[in-house]
């Protein structure tokens, strides 16, 4: 090692603290851009092998009931590759470890041979293999695991109003539902939904579709426009109930794993971005400070012929060493957490295989972004002491000039204790440096409240989700549309206080040449147990005529309140008509349209009808209408609030969990960081003045005092400064979080705020505890001799 | 001693034994800091001519420009005025490139507050400059000849004032400069201590016969030298030779 490699190495070892400090909280951005693209990396690789390998279709299809023939139809038109048919059932199952019902879906295994698409993935048991799995079903490892079923247990289901029971053969895995939910439910629940595989033949005689088939899968010839195949389809399968063919970018596992990759992207870029502009700017202000009290040992180096480019390459490695540290953590971190977080996905995404994979070419551009961040943060500082003749760099800077401050003249001023005339003369005498640390406790301030307001956010939409809008405590749906007598049928169970019908139809919506399939739902005029709410959680009036929208289904289909939206009704006798747009409601989950019921009855022309109901029951009775909605054949599915909620306690709210910790506690790595290092610079910069004052007679309290003084007249500027930026951020990342399926509002709480107060304050007092106990190690002459 | 300097600036034919070809060959040489009504004129025009091997001794009160004399010639600052050579070469109006050369292969420089680099040994501070110098000598023995053998492995922390400027000289000679360029090497000394190190420089000066220039406010060290220079507000007003260089020992301070 060079003499002057080991003055940079003794040098950092001086600057340990606060070149740790600055590495950590480099670390910090460096750790959670990694964990996120790696992460993302790894559900992609192992989504596409999945897809791949599985035979993922690329064209989806429901309809009523076509004959098996249509199949050799559909085959012709031109540009599709592989075409699957099949039955898809909705069942209720009867499970021994729930009172409440939950909801099945039966899909059908090909009579001869394997799946040609969608395969299933086996995790145990054994598959069904030909006419011998009589009484036999796969099924899905999501649903499993939350029941503990395992191969040999006995299932019931209600099927076509006959309870049968059947035994598990397999637990398995289809790419078809990576993600596992009821489609158009917000939040999963694998308690209540899980998917099921069984042989033709026994499906489609148990749901009298023998010879027939409901449900579709294609893939595309090399090439083919996905947009003309779903078109043609759409044409065949009309006469047959046909729902609306769709292609995999609207394929529901699919859309939320894209809207999770979507969300991580954000979360990679927003907060590791602040955080390493953070350190770039505390490497500066470190090196900075470094190359200020170095003036002499430069010049001495130049003098003794040292060249600028060895000089300031000296100084720049610097720099780059704390680098080096901050990106060695980081990546650590980053691969720590990532293989945390990789375990808790599998919950909601089922994967053969997911594994972390780390992402090594963000680990290199992010490496290489801090280093030049930490490069251009010092490259100013290192040319001009690289500049300036080494003659004058040896000469000691002019000695500080004080004077009163602009507040000690006030006639108040004069009253301050003399510890705080002092902080107020410091401050006034380099308001620069004043700055700088005010911005830095403003930035610390500020990076505490995204955190928490991506929590607040998340707690809102819950909130608003299940108390505000939802207010009932069970949704029915009943399997075909009913009179209006099924309501009162519905009424008539046990424990049932109040039932409010609802209509809802499959459609498309299509506004020039965008499109969107979704149910429309129509509710009563005087609804309160679903609601309709704005922005500001006030309700909206549904109009007699004319839909309410979710905002964000407006911005997919391009329309605003006031425009035509064609709407093609996929069901029953699939009139199509232009309604207009009414208004935008603001939710947060999913995206929903609303009609009013009765004009939706009209418009579907089968007279006054429902689809199903939302009950408040009765807590006392609660047992009774669960035993009793078990054997209800007519019901297509229940969706119980409570279970809803308990079961995203379980899952969803654990994996937010984790990574809200992650990010507050390293918002809080990095909010100590910014203050000790300031606290530091401060301290490096008036230590000859404090010392002179230890000198003179001052006690070491009283010099405490002028510096704990400053920083908390510099903290109290910076906080609301602080609490402002942080709002900005705040607002910058949340409102980038804008999928179908969630959308984050800005929401800022008192806590929120006195928690990013608090933990800036109660850093600061800190950094005030070590720099005094500094002061009081320090040797006193030593510093008043040393030439600056 | 070497030729003219291969590199930077022209070549010059070896000093003849006689009629000598000056080291450095200074005329009409200023230097003013700042402009308009805040500059400081430090050099006001200074004539001279100092010879290979010689000790020369600046004189002056403070202020009167000695320091800004002494770093002009080390390269360490640029004239404003007037000719600066060194072995015939422009060193008044060089590059920083060549600037920078010159320094590391051919000036040594001593300060008065030392300089050492605080976080390195005193063989470390000396092995700084061997590593990047044309034809050095061991850190080692740099720090023998000037009597610090014992101390090799010490921060200047845990140095004496008297030890660290001689750590500085070793530092300064460890090169096998041509030039010595000492600005108040026992400023900060006290009396025995000084005598050590203007021991140091003169052992040196011999053993290497490198010019050696030394500044100081006293007049009383100008007998150990060849010749004395007096400045005064930026002039040389007194140029005086002695017979003999009386032994550093001998000096009453
Ligand atoms: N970098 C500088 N900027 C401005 N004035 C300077 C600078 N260096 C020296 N001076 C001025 O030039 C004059 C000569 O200084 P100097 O050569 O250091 O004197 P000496 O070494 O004889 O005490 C002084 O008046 C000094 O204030
Ligand atoms: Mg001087």
């Amino acid at each position: 090692m060079t003499p002057l490699d080991r003055k940079l190495f003794r040098d950092l070892w001086g600057l340990k603290s606060q070149a740790l400090a600055v590495a950590s909280v480099m670390a910090c951005g460096l750790a959670m851009m990694i964990m996120a693209r790696s992460l993302i990396l790894s559900i992609e690789t192992a989504r596409d092998n999945y897809y791949r390998d599985y035979r993922f279709a690329q064209v989806f299809a429901q309809l009523k009931r076509a004959p098996m023939p249509l199949r050799e139809e559909l085959a012709k038109i031109p540009g599709i590759g592989t075409v699957q048919t099949s039955i898809a059932m909705m069942v209720t199952l009867d499970l021994p470890d729930m009172a409440e019902p939950a909801m099945g879906l039966i899909q059908s295994l090909p009579e001869h041979g394997e799946l040609q698409l969608n395969r299933v993935h086996l995790r145990r048991g054994r598959m069904l293999v030909g006419p011998a799995g009589h009484d036999e079903l796969l099924v899905s490892e999501a649903f499993a695991e939350a029941h503990g079923l395992q191969p040999g247990d006995r299932i019931a289901a209600i099927l076509y109003g006959r309870k049968q029971t059947f035994r598990i053969a397999g637990i398995v895995l289809s790419p078809e539902y990576v993600y596992e939910a009821l489609p158009g439910v917000a939040l999963p629940d694998n308690r209540s939904f899980g998917v099921f595989w069984m042989p033709y033949k026994e499906l489609a005689t148990a749901t009298e579709l023998y010879g027939a088939f409901n449900k579709v899968e294609l893939t595309l010839a090399p090439g083919a426009s996905a947009r003309a195949v779903i078109a043609a389809v759409d044409r065949l399968l009309e006469p047959y109930g046909g729902r609306g063919a769709y292609a995999r970018q609207d394929h529901y596992s699919h859309m939320r794993l894209n809207d999770e990759i979507r969300t991580l992207t954000v979360l990679s870029i927003g907060f590791p971005l602040v955080f390493l502009s953070v350190a770039a700017f505390m490497v500066s202000s470190v090196m900075n400070r470094q190359i200020t009290m170095q003036r002499g040992q430069i010049a001495v180096l130049k003098a003794c012929g040292f060249s600028n480019r060895q000089v300031g390459w000296h100084y720049l490695k610097f720099a780059l060493v704390i680098v080096v540290v901050g990106a060695g953590l980081g990546v650590l971190g980053g691969i720590v957490l990532g293989h945390r977080l990789v375990d808790m996905y599998h919950v909601f995404f089922r994967f053969p295989a997911l594994h972390f994979l780390l992402d090594s070419r963000v680990v290199a551009i992010a490496t290489g972004l801090s280093a030049l961040a930490a490069i251009a943060g010092v490259w100013g500082s290192v040319r001009a002491a690289v500049r300036l003749p080494p003659a004058q760099a040896m000469r000691p800077e002019p000695p500080a000039s004080y004077r009163p401050s602009f507040l000690e003249r006030t006639a108040f001023g004069r009253r301050f204790p003399a510890s705080l005339r002092m902080a107020l003369r410091n401050i006034e005498r380099r308001p620069l440096r004043a700055l700088l640390t005010s911005v830095a406790l403003a930035l610390a301030t500020g990076i505490l409240v995204v955190p928490n307001a991506i929590n607040d956010g998340i707690d809102y939409v819950l909130n608003f989700q299940w108390d505000l809008i939802q207010r009932h405590t069970v949704m029915l749906s009943l399997n075909e549309p009913g009179p209006p007598r099924a309501l009162a049928d519905l009424r008539s169970l046990p424990g049932v206080v109040r039932a409010e019908p609802f209509r809802a139809a499959a459609v498309e919506f299509r506004n020039g040449s965008r499109t969107r399939l979704i149910n429309v739902v129509g509710l009563p005029s005087d609804a309160t147990l679903d609601r309709v709410l704005d922005s500001r959680s006030r309700r909206i009036a549904l109009p007699p005529h004319g839909l309410v929208i979710s905002a964000k289904l407006g911005e997919v289909l391009g329309v605003k309140p006031g425009d035509p939206l064609v709407m093609r009704v996929l069901e029953g006798r699939r009139p199509q008509l232009v309604v207009p747009v009414a208004e935008f409601c603001d939710d947060f989950a999913g995206v929903t349209a609303y009609l009013d019921m009765a004009a939706l009855n009209r418009a579907l022309g089968e007279g006054d009808r429902i689809s199903g109901a939302y009950l408040t029951v009765a807590d006392g009775q609660w047992r009774e209408f669960l035993r009793k909605i078990k054997e209800t054949p007519k019901t297509r599915s229940v969706v119980i609030k409570a279970a809803m909620r308990a079961s995203f306690r379980q899952s969803t709210e654990q994996l937010i969990g984790v990574i809200r910790m992650i990010y507050l506690v390293f918002a809080t790595v990095v909010a100590f960081g910014i203050v000790y290092n300031s606290t530091r610079i401060a301290l490096s910069e008036s230590q000859r003045e404090l010392a002179t004052l230890r000198v003179i007679g001052f006690t070491q309290g009283e010099v405490g005092a002028v510096l704990a003084d400053e920083l908390v007249l510099l903290t109290l500027a910076a906080l609301p400064v602080g609490l402002l930026l942080g709002s900005v951020f705040a607002a910058g990342i949340v409102t980038s979080i804008n999928t179908e399926f969630v959308r984050l509002p800005l929401v800022f709480t008192a806590a929120n705020y006195a928690y990013a107060v608090m933990v800036v304050a109660l850093a600061s007092l800190l950094s005030v505890v070590l720099a005094c106990r500094y002061l009081n190690r320090l040797d006193l002459v030593g510093v008043l001799k040393a030439a600056e | 001693m070497s030729a003219a300097p291969a590199s930077p600036g022209p070549s010059t034919p070896a000093a003849p034994p006689e009629g000598r070809e000056p080291v450095f060959h200074v005329r009409g040489l200023t230097k003013v800091y700042g402009t308009g009504e805040a500059s400081v004129t430090a050099l006001a025009g200074v004539d001279l001519d100092f010879f290979e091997g010689e000790l020369i001794v600046l004189l002056g009160a403070s202020g009167s420009g000695k320091s800004t004399l002494l770093n002009n010639l080390g390269g360490l600052d640029a004239p404003t005025g007037g000719s600066l050579s060194y072995r015939g070469w422009n060193l008044g109006e060089a590059d920083e490139e060549s600037l920078t050369r010159y320094r590391r292969d051919r000036v040594g420089f001593v300060f008065q507050f030392y300089n050492l680099i605080p976080s390195l040994t005193a063989r470390e501070n000396v092995a700084l400059i061997t590593e990047i110098a044309r034809d050095p000598m061991p850190p080692e023995e740099a720090l023998h000849l000037v009597g610090l053998g014992n101390r090799i492995d010490h921060f200047p922390a845990q140095m004496s004032g008297g030890e660290q400027q001689r750590v500085a000289i070793a530092r300064a000679i460890a090169k096998r400069p041509e030039v010595l360029l000492c600005d108040e090497p026992t400023g900060a000394l006290d009396v025995h201590t000084g005598i050590t190190v203007l021991e140091a420089l003169e052992h040196i000066n011999r053993e290497l016969g490198a010019l050696t220039v030394v500044i100081t406010h006293n007049a009383i060290i100008a007998g150990m030298s060849d010749r004395v220079f007096t400045l005064s507000d930026g002039r040389i007003v007194n140029v005086r030779a002695n017979a003999t260089r009386a032994a550093v020992s001998s000096l009453e301070w």
